[in-house]
This record gives C-alpha cells, sequence and structure tokens, in this order.
C-alpha cells in the first residue's frame, strides 16, 4: 500500500503560481506526483487527461471560485468521489461552512503544516483504498460462494 | 402461531442505514457489503480504530442473517483475564481447576446456531487460537476438564483495532487463524477520513436526542457545526456521539452553540472577526507576529471582497499589486519550518483521557 500512496498524483489548484509551486515541492519530497493547474477551468479540464487521487483546492480564486469548482467536480459523476481538500485561511469560517456544506472531504488552514498537509492528503488516500477494499472484498465473496457451490 | 404474527409484524425490519449512517463511498460500500456478507456463513474479520463501530457492524451483520432470531454473544477478549478466557469460552467441567464447583457452558455453546462476536481477537493467547481454529474448522469445542468435545454451529465475526498483518509478521498472531478468520476482510475508515459524514452523524444524534425526549426542540448553530466538522475525533462516532449527548444536556435553550463547546474543539472554528487587543501591560508582545497576523486577516478580507481578484484586493487595500504579492507569500502558504515541530494539531487532542 505505501508504494501506491507514493506513486499518488494529487493536483494543487490556485491562481498563484508560487503557491502551487510551494504545495507541489512539499508534495514531491513527500513521495507524491503533483500536478499544477492554475484555474478551476484548467482544474476541471486537468482532472479528465490525468488520474487524479485527491485535489488541493484554493477557495479564493477569480473567475471560477473553488467552490464552483468543487460543485463541477461533485456534479459529474466521473469525478465525484475524488476526495478535495480545501485550502482556507485559518479562521475563515464562512468558507469552511460552505466546504462542509458542499461535502469537500478535509480541510487545510494556512498557514499550511508539512507533517498536516501530508498527513491530510494520506488520510484521503487511504480512506479511498478502504472502499477500493470494500468492493474487493465483495468480489471474494463471489468468488467464496461460486466454489462452495461447486 | 397467531401470537408470533404478531410480533413478526411488530418488529420493525432492521435498516443498515440507521446502524451505520454516512454518505461517504467508504461506508456506502461498507453497508453493501454488510448486507452481502450478511446471509452467507463465511467468517468476517472487522478491522478499524477504536470506536469506529465494529461491533455495530457485527451487530448488523447477525441481524441480516438467517441467525438473526437466534442469539448474538460479543466477546471482549481484552476484557477477560488470558487464564480466564479459555473457559469463559469454552466452558468447563466441574473440578476442572480450582474453584471450579459446577460444569459450565461457554460462550461457544451459548452462541450455538447463533453469532459469536470476538473483539479485538489480537489480544487471544496463542494457546486459545489454536482451539479456536479447531472450532472454526471442525465445529467442534471441548470444556475445559472435559473428555468429549460437542459440536456447535456458530458464526464467527472477530475484530481487532489494529492491523492483525502486523500481528502475524511479528509472529504475535498465528497466520493460520489469521487466514481462517478474514475470508472476508472488512476493513471501517475512521471519522477523520469521512468528515463530510459529521454533518450527517450529529442530526442523526440530535435526532435521537429528540425521539427520546418528545417536545424537546434542539438544534446546532453552524458555527457550532464547523467545530465539529473540523474536529479530528481520535475516539472516532463513539466519541462524537458522546459529544452530542454531553452538549444537549449542557444546552440550556434549544441551540447548541459554540459558547458550550470544550476548548480544543472551538479553537479551531473562532469567528474572524474576534479583534487583535494588546495591551503592554499584559506582558511581552511580538510585534512582528501580530503585524503579520493583522497583514494575514486584511488580505484575507480584501480577497474575500475581491471575489478572489488579487489586483482588485490590492487595490482595497492601498498597495501596490506586485506589494500585494509580496505580502501574500510572507503570509505563506507554508509555515516556516521552525514551526513545524511546535505544531501539534490543535485538533487532534483526545477529549476524553
Amino acid at each position: 500500500m505505501d508504494e501506491a500512496i507514493r506513486a499518488a498524483q494529487i493536483m494543487v489548484v490556485d491562481d498563484d503560481q508560487d503557491t502551487v509551486a510551494i504545495l507541489a515541492h512539499h508534495l514531491r519530497r513527500e513521495g507524491f506526483v503533483p500536478i499544477e493547474a492554475n484555474s478551476g477551468a484548467q482544474c476541471l479540464k486537468l482532472v479528465h487527461e490525468n488520474e487524479v487521487d485527491v485535489i488541493l483546492l484554493d477557495l479564493m480564486m477569480p473567475e471560477m471560485d473553488g467552490f464552483e469548482v468543487v460543485k463541477a467536480l461533485r456534479d459529474n459523476p466521473e469525478t465525484a468521489e475524488i476526495p478535495i481538500i480545501m485550502i482556507t485561511a485559518r479562521d475563515d469560517l464562512d468558507a469552511r461552512a460552505e466546504g462542509m456544506r458542499l461535502g469537500v472531504s478535509d480541510f487545510l488552514a494556512k498557514p499550511v503544516f508539512r507533517r498536516q498537509l501530508a498527513g491530510r492528503v494520506r488520510a484521503q488516500l487511504e480512506v479511498v483504498e478502504t472502499a477500493r477494499n470494500a468492493t474487493a472484498a465483495m468480489d471474494r465473496l463471489e468468488a467464496v460462494k461460486n466454489r462452495s457451490q461447486h | 402461531m397467531a401470537l408470533q404474527a404478531k410480533f413478526a409484524e411488530a418488529e420493525t425490519p432492521f435498516a443498515v442505514e440507521r446502524a451505520l449512517v454516512g454518505a461517504h463511498p467508504a461506508i456506502v460500500k461498507l453497508r453493501a457489503l454488510i448486507e452481502r456478507v450478511a446471509p452467507t456463513e463465511v467468517t468476517v474479520l472487522i478491522t478499524g480504530e477504536s470506536g469506529t463501530g465494529k461491533e455495530v457492524v457485527a451487530q448488523a451483520i447477525h441481524r441480516l442473517s438467517p441467525r438473526s432470531l437466534q442469539p448474538f454473544v460479543p466477546v471482549n477478549c481484552a476484557a477477560i483475564p488470558h487464564d480466564l478466557l479459555e473457559s469463559e469460552m469454552f466452558g468447563h467441567e466441574r473440578g476442572a481447576f480450582t474453584g471450579a464447583a459446577g460444569s459450565r457452558h461457554g460462550l461457544l455453546a451459548t452462541a450455538d446456531r447463533g453469532t459469536i462476536f470476538l473483539d479485538e481477537i489480537g489480544e487471544m493467547p496463542t494457546g486459545l487460537q489454536v482451539k479456536l481454529l479447531r472450532v472454526l474448522e471442525d465445529g467442534v469445542v471441548r470444556p475445559v476438564g472435559a473428555d468429549r468435545a460437542t459440536r456447535v454451529n456458530v458464526r464467527v465475526i472477530a475484530a481487532s483495532n489494529v492491523d492483525l498483518g502486523t500481528a502475524v509478521a511479528k509472529g504475535a498472531f498465528r497466520e493460520d487463524l489469521f487466514y481462517r478468520l478474514q475470508v472476508v476482510p472488512i476493513v471501517i475508515a475512521p471519522l477523520r477520513e469521512r468528515r463530510s459524514d459529521i454533518p450527517l452523524l450529529t442530526e442523526h444524534f440530535l435526532e435521537r436526542i429528540r425521539d427520546r425526549t418528545p417536545g424537546r426542540e434542539i438544534a446546532i448553530s453552524r458555527e457550532a457545526m464547523v467545530a465539529l466538522w473540523s474536529y479530528d475525533w481520535p475516539g472516532n462516532v463513539r466519541e462524537l456521539e458522546n459529544m452530542v449527548e454531553r452538549l444537549a444536556i449542557l444546552c440550556e435553550g434549544s441551540i447548541i452553540d459554540t459558547s458550550i463547546l470544550p476548548e480544543n474543539l472551538v479553537a479551531g472554528a473562532r469567528p474572524a472577526t474576534a479583534p487583535i487587543a494588546v495591551k503592554l501591560s499584559d506582558g511581552a508582545v511580538n510585534l512582528n507576529d501580530l503585524v503579520r497576523e493583522l497583514e494575514g486577516r486584511l488580505i484575507n478580507d480584501a480577497l474575500k471582497q475581491a471575489g478572489g481578484n488579487k489586483q482588485a484586493a490590492a487595490r482595497l487595500l492601498g498597495l501596490k499589486r506586485t506589494t500585494f504579492s509580496a505580502k501574500l507569500r510572507r503570509c505563506g502558504v507554508i509555515a516556516p519550518a521552525s514551526l513545524d515541530d511546535r505544531e501539534e494539531d490543535s485538533t487532534s487532542k483526545e477529549l476524553y483521557g
């Protein structure tokens, strides 16, 4: 499982290129593969072109803000289950409430602590793995049932 | 017969959605797995942190199985002293050991035709693990001090809050028993990994309180809900459940708000408007930190007002775009490395000791 986590592709979405670069740098150091996006539109485009495991999303973006991106991702069955971690200002209660309402998976408050960044990304990868294991267990159950019937 | 029919009517059908509340894909799939595994006879191994609901899952499997009208016997292997566990589980004959005045049925015999739930199975002594393996393979139980084994028909559901595979690798758990138990492995995600279910669960617990106390109106404020949502819940669903119960007791009106929340829970959800009020008489202050915090807040407010447009936000603060960007960077997306070691996620401390 560790191998799978190391190869995970994490999309970073922020209109500020420096912020994207900094987050990507830290994700790379943790063994993840970052995918960089500078706008909501680019995020929605790249998410279909790559296998994205987790999305780190800044809420404050011009044109299409983070919430619209969350809605668009959640409304599309292909992307509905990708975990989204929103990045908010430490004390931005309104943003957090809105994210909670829209069903984002988790949040990171700025300034982000390195350990927290890696920990929260890993937690989302783990829960995806848990859901995948449930599906695998169902397949296994079918195999056991078939074996006992023959 | 008529009476039986009446009972059957009165009994509400077991709904796994009520027992395992959540809309997160991991929980939706878990419920589907439970419904599929329940009608079969296979052994199940449930892994999940403490408080995630391992016994709830085991009970759900039992109640949805053809054994549902037979006993469900939970055994916590960690709560019973090792030297007593064998006679508790397998029973004993009179005089089998000092103090065994009479013979006694074990819990496996009690669970005959039903389900036995072996919680914290990793704590089971290795000697007993061998005996359990025999139960699973041959369906026989030999009470302590008995010459003959008796047949039992039990479905075994085991649970552990640690990964038993690791215990096997360390030699602390028998590999053969491990593979025999985990025919179908079920993993329950910790609550912090499926944070989006916190509002749903909170509402579910509040509704239960309302049902229990007719006429009681109780709801939660948006700020308090955000605080619950932001917290990491090391004690998982059980801790959240206890917290909602506790808040309902503490709440004097009909709305649970942040004023009655424990300090560590509310820390992550303070309103942005809290003033920065400092007097030198309070002791030494760090002007740089305060300026940085004020800058951070104003930058955030300006960005919000400008709908994320940095040029407009800079104008609102009377700054050049380049100065604004520099300040934005200084307020930083990543905390300085020096702070990293000091950071103990304020939301991750356990509420109960």
